[in-house]
């Protein structure tokens, strides 16, 4: 038995060398302290030893408890102090140094979203000129010259035989010209219209237009297209319609109607209380324009889509007035 | 194009079908309702009422207070119009109307003291016209408190429809019900004329001579002889009021509802004021004038198409009467011109003299030309009926043989081609019927079509699908599950632009886009602009030669609104003329470029950072930054402007071995001054294309370094002339190999401890190799040796020795 207390004695001191947290420490009393502890285990034990070793037993007993104890006592103080004195001179509370934010003009952030629907099912992205013939803008696109049909599009004129592009869509005569089919794109860009410069409208605009043209290409498939185009970008449970509209490039032509999605459908001031919104003009790619660059309408059939960039992002973010997105206020542009 | 119900009704039974429903058949087919009005719902609380005794207001001197008759009460109206006045028979919103497109309802209310119980109307405010002069004075023998829209005649349903410029059929009520017979597969309700004859004969009376059959291919004309001018029919001039035009005579009036019922624009000639007993057709004369009947004289050139009698001209063909030959009060007998001229010839000719009309805006969409002489007669018949004439025997039809009617043959199969869905043959059929086209024949593949005359629009076989698909319905088409998509590589021209922009972004720079119009003259600073023949204003003149002013206007912009701080950059286009004249692409310059504009502070005072101002050298390491991502950047070399040049007090332009891939520099005062910006504004332009063409195809793995790196610093003292960039292309030029990198850590400028004119520049140079291990004795050797070459070189003095 006196051989265990002088082992609890050096298991303990070598033990108490390890001992550098308040948990550690916890873990040290319970090995040797505690109710059920090694101590706790002797004294247990010497209520079976005989009168006279009680006598010697008892004693050194004692002194280990006390021992032990004090040790115990002195470790604890002196990690409590340490601990105070490890607590952080840090001011966690500071404000952090602000690395300066940049951020995308809405125009670009809504032309890369829309157009990363559309790379996701097998467009090219093809860009072509402000600056563009008569021809490319007007003529190959079954816009006669004197026709009622370019009243549709003010046009600003460089001179006779150039305009500044009224649309994106010359941008697929410059493919077709260039490639044989299948084409199928989507045509970024900047275009213009001869419009004063009000809270509706700009003088200039954005617009995605986009083509695909095989050998069986129906209005089927462009409805299913940009039906899948509308979920994606306004949420699957968007309800559409197709309504027939005039362009001079395609035949049959359409406007494609979407559910308002600042309503829902039940009415308001956006919508103008129809609880549809406009969003695209699209059709199937006319047969003059096939003749136009050299494809033989008999052998292949297309679709094409237009849409405003402007328009779009106005009524997702709820911006009343056009001028907002070219006068680049910084109080505006850190808000997308 | 504003329809009226029950005019339509006359064309087609729509008496079971609700308005809204009409619309939606309508739009859902191409003929877009942009507005339904129901005249008697707008105009509920609105009453006649008289005016029976009128005097000053007490308290305003605009104002007057009139006692006003409702037939059973005398309401207190207070009134600002200055032509009311007792006696007036006047159109009064009563308490609870609501004033048509406003949300502003009628209520007793006291003005400036005094109780006014209602409104008196002016046309503005009734919303039948912009005339707010003054109040609308009712005909004296109108009843006090009768439905004003019984009153006044708006007491219909109007639908506004939009009209694609396509769809010329549509101008007019016929064509409207055409669509929805269709739709709802109901009879069209057409009108054959009825017309009793005078035993004179018109040939007797006058000719028709057509000089110009191709610009005019049918002339018909039928004369009414002994009629009596005075007021249209109530109802007439209801409708005419509704669909938006303003009542004049009967006659006239008559012309103009055959006009809107049929689509075909008539005249009215005053047939005694025709001299030599004749109608002819030809083109003007340069430089000649002549006046229109609203008063304008007009210069005329050789491509009008002009109508005359034997002596001289009398209308504008298909444009405008003439003053000269006008219905008047005392007109007798009438020729009624239906006519059907080249659409072309109208649009030419109403474009140059700056003149759209009613008739011109048909004229040049095309009208139906076989229906010149139906539309005639049916003037013919309402004049007899509403003027008293009579109708001389026979008429007038002059016809080109040029005028064929087109046909058409559809395959069935290329509907299903086109679409993508089967319509069942007897329904392609039944459409086409229903829409009056002439089947004038076919097999079990197709249907040989004839085109009638009010659809010029319709030419060939994709047409005839249009309508089919339009009529069926567009909802009816199945929206495919899946798509194909061809095996083709996809590429994106846009790549580089937007990995540019991503960059940027993440710099921390704002986005900015700015309009590409701009004036001559900042423009011209930058380039050479291409200028527009039509421009909006002289702000807005020319195309952009560079990015930068439009940033510049960003900065004003953004200093007037507290902003002075800007990291901001901007891609687009910029386009510069090439040569004179600009007659192919090869005169215009047109490229994508990046700009990058930096003023104010890089950072501001803060409890962790002192303030400092953006300088040249933040914007040089932003650019090498924003380049390292594309090319190795020992690839860039620069040729420094210390001298003004256009727009920058001083530049450097960056080139890609021979290729400029831009320039950036600091505006000059002078320029910034002209955005009236006074603070220091530092701008970059890079050319996107040129650094796409400059990146680096695949870039390879460099082993890394195995063996350690041996650094050695030095301090030396120049005269401060000497320029960083020369002293360290000298100490690569004559180190070794195993000199692997030079870097500038110090640069200090004291003229007491270093002497007037001196500066110190600090070098941190690394050897390596990567083979082996290098000793301190080796580098020890070449180091001491280039800091000999330097001081000989430059001059300089090594410091600390």
């Amino acid at each position: 038995m006196l051989n265990k207390i002088s082992d609890t004695r050096n298991s303990f001191t070598s033990d108490v060398v390890n001992v550098r947290s308040a948990r550690e420490l916890e873990d040290l009393r319970i090995k040797y302290l505690s109710r059920n502890g090694i101590v706790a285990n002797l004294f247990e034990e010497f209520k079976s030893v005989t009168p006279e070793e009680k006598r010697v037993l008892g004693k050194e007993l004692n002194i280990l408890r006390e021992e032990l104890q004090s040790k115990y006592d002195e470790l604890k103080e002196s990690i409590e102090l340490s601990s105070k004195a490890a607590a952080p001179k840090i001011d966690l509370s500071l404000p952090g140094r602000m690395p300066a934010s940049g951020t995308a003009h809405l125009i670009p952030q809504t032309m890369t979203e829309i157009m990363s629907i559309f790379k996701k099912i097998g467009f090219s992205v093809v860009t072509g000129p402000e600056i563009e013939s008569d021809w490319n803008n007007f003529g190959a696109l079954n816009f006669p010259a004197d026709h009622p049909a370019r009243d549709m599009q003010d046009t600003f004129f460089v001179n006779n035989d150039f305009v500044l592009r009224t649309h994106t869509t010359p941008v697929q005569v410059r493919i077709m010209e260039k490639q044989a089919p299948p084409i199928r794109a989507i045509m970024p860009g900047r275009v213009y219209r001869n419009e004063a410069i009000n809270s509706r409208s700009y003088c200039m605009f954005h617009q995605v237009d986009g083509i695909y043209v095989d050998k069986n290409v129906t209005f089927a498939e462009l409805k299913g297209t940009l039906v899948h185009f509308a979920k994606e970008y306004y949420g699957s449970s968007v309800k559409y319609k197709f309504r027939p509209s005039f362009f001079p490039f395609t035949e049959p032509s359409a406007e494609m109607d979407i559910t308002c999605f600042i309503c829902g459908g039940s009415g308001c001031r956006v919508c103008k209380h129809s609880g549809w919104l406009e969003i695209l003009g699209c059709g199937m790619v006319d047969p003059n324009v096939f003749k136009s660059v050299g494809y033989d309408p008999e052998e292949v059939t297309g679709y094409a889509f237009g849409m405003g960039i402007e328009r779009i992002a106005m009524l997702k973010h709820d911006i009343n007035d056009i001028r907002l997105l070219f006068e680049n206020d910084v109080r505006f542009l850190k808000q997308f | 194009m504003k329809i009226v119900l029950s005019w339509l009704n006359e064309y087609i039974d729509l008496n079971d079908i609700s308005d809204e429903k009409i619309a939606q058949e309508l739009t859902m087919a191409g003929l877009e309702v942009e507005g339904i009005t129901d005249y008697r719902q707008v105009y509920n609380n609105f009453i006649t009422a008289e005016v029976v005794e009128k005097e000053k207001h007490p308290n305003a001197d605009k104002l007057s207070l009139c006692k006003v008759s409702t037939g059973n009460e005398v309401l207190q109206i207070v009134c600002g119009a200055p032509n009311v006045a007792a006696g007036q028979k006047v159109a009064l919103a009563c308490e609870g109307a609501r004033i048509p497109d406003s949300d502003f309802v009628i209520k007793s209310t006291k003005l400036r003291g005094q109780l006014s119980q209602g409104m008196i109307c002016s046309e503005a405010e009734l919303g039948i016209s912009n005339d707010h002069s003054g109040i609308l004075v009712l005909p004296e023998n109108t009843i006090p408190g009768l439905p004003l829209a019984e009153a006044i005649g708006y007491n219909d349903v109007v639908f506004e429809i939009g009209i694609t410029p396509n769809r010329p059929d549509a101008l007019s009520h016929i064509g409207v019900a055409r669509d929805l017979s269709a739709l709802l597969n109901r009879p069209l309700r057409k009108k054959e004329p009825v017309i009793s004859r005078d035993s004179e004969k018109i040939g007797d009376k006058v000719a028709i001579e057509i000089e110009d059959l191709e610009n005019c291919p049918r002339y018909s004309a039928v004369v009414v002889k002994d009629v009596k001018i005075g007021e249209s029919p109530d109802w007439m001039k209801s409708r005419l009021k509704m669909a938006g035009m303003r009542p004049i005579n009967n006659i006239v009036d008559i012309t103009n509802y055959i006009m809107l019922e049929l689509g075909q624009p008539l005249h009215a000639f005053d047939l005694d004021n025709l001299s030599g007993s004749k109608i002819v057709v030809k083109r003007s004369k340069n430089g000649s004038k002549f006046t229109t009947l609203d008063s304008v004289e007009r210069e005329l050139r050789d491509s009008v198409l002009m109508i005359c009698d034997g002596e001289k001209e009398v209308a504008i063909a298909g444009i405008m009467g003439g003053e000269n030959s006008e219905v008047h009060e005392n007109t007798r007998n009438i020729l009624i011109e239906s006519a059907y001229f080249n659409p072309t010839s109208v649009r030419r000719s109403a474009r140059y003299l700056g003149l759209s009309t009613e008739a011109s805006y048909r004229f040049e969409r095309g009208t139906n030309y076989e229906g010149t002489m139906t539309a005639a007669l049916r003037a013919a018949e309402l004049m007899v009926q509403f003027a008293g004439g009579i109708v001389l025997m026979g008429e007038l039809d002059v016809v080109s043989d040029k005028l064929i009617t087109k046909t058409v043959d559809l395959r069935y199969a290329r509907v299903e081609k086109i679409l993508g869905y089967h319509v069942p043959d007897d329904f392609v059929l039944s459409i086409l019927q229903n829409l009056e086209f002439r089947v004038v024949g076919g097999d079990s593949e197709k249907l040989t079509v004839e085109i009638p005359g009010f659809r010029p629009d319709v030419e060939r076989e994709i047409d005839l699908i249009e309508e089919i698909a339009r009529i069926n319905g567009y909802d009816n088409i199945p929206p495919v599950e899946r798509v194909t998509s061809p095996l083709e590589s996809s590429i994106d021209y846009m790549e580089t632009l937007n990995s540019l922009r991503a960059k940027m972004i993440g710099f921390g720079f704002n986005e900015i886009m700015n309009n590409s119009l701009q004036p001559f003259e900042t423009a011209k600073a930058t380039g050479e602009p291409v200028v527009l023949m039509n421009p909006l204003n002289a702000e807005m003149s020319v195309l952009r030669t560079s990015l930068i002013q439009g940033g510049l206007d960003t900065v004003r912009h953004n200093i007037n609104n507290g902003e002075k701080d800007l990291m901001l950059f901007e891609t687009g286009h910029v386009i510069n003329k090439v040569g004179e004249s600009l007659t192919s692409f090869e005169n215009i310059s047109e490229q994508s470029a990046i700009s990058i504009i930096l003023t104010g502070r890089a950072s501001q005072k803060t409890w962790s950072s002192e303030e400092r101002f953006f300088d040249i050298h933040d914007l040089k390491g932003y650019l090498n930054s924003l380049l390292e991502t594309y090319l190795n950047t020992n690839k860039l070399s620069y040729v420094y402007n210390t001298e003004e040049q256009g727009i920058y007090e001083y530049s450097a332009d960056i080139f890609a071995g021979e290729e400029k891939l831009g320039t950036y520099g600091k505006v000059t005062d002078a320029f910034a001054a002209k955005y009236d910006i006074k603070q220091v504004v530092f701008c970059a332009e890079l050319f996107v294309n040129c650094i796409q063409r400059n990146s680096d195809k695949l870039r390879k793995y460099v082993p890394l370094l195995k063996y350690p790196k041996i650094v050695r610093d030095m301090a030396l003292i120049f005269d401060s002339n000497i320029k960083y960039g020369d002293i360290a292309a000298f100490i690569r030029k004559n180190s070794s190999s195993l000199l692997k990198s030079v870097d500038l850590f110090d640069k200090y400028e004291n003229d007491k401890v270093l002497g007037e004119g001196k500066v110190s520049l600090a070098f941190t140079l690394e050897f390596f190799d990567k083979e082996r291990t290098l000793t301190e004795e080796e580098v020890e050797k070449e180091f001491s040796g280039l800091i000999n070459k330097i001081t000989k070189q430059f001059n300089a003095v090594l410091r600390g020795n």
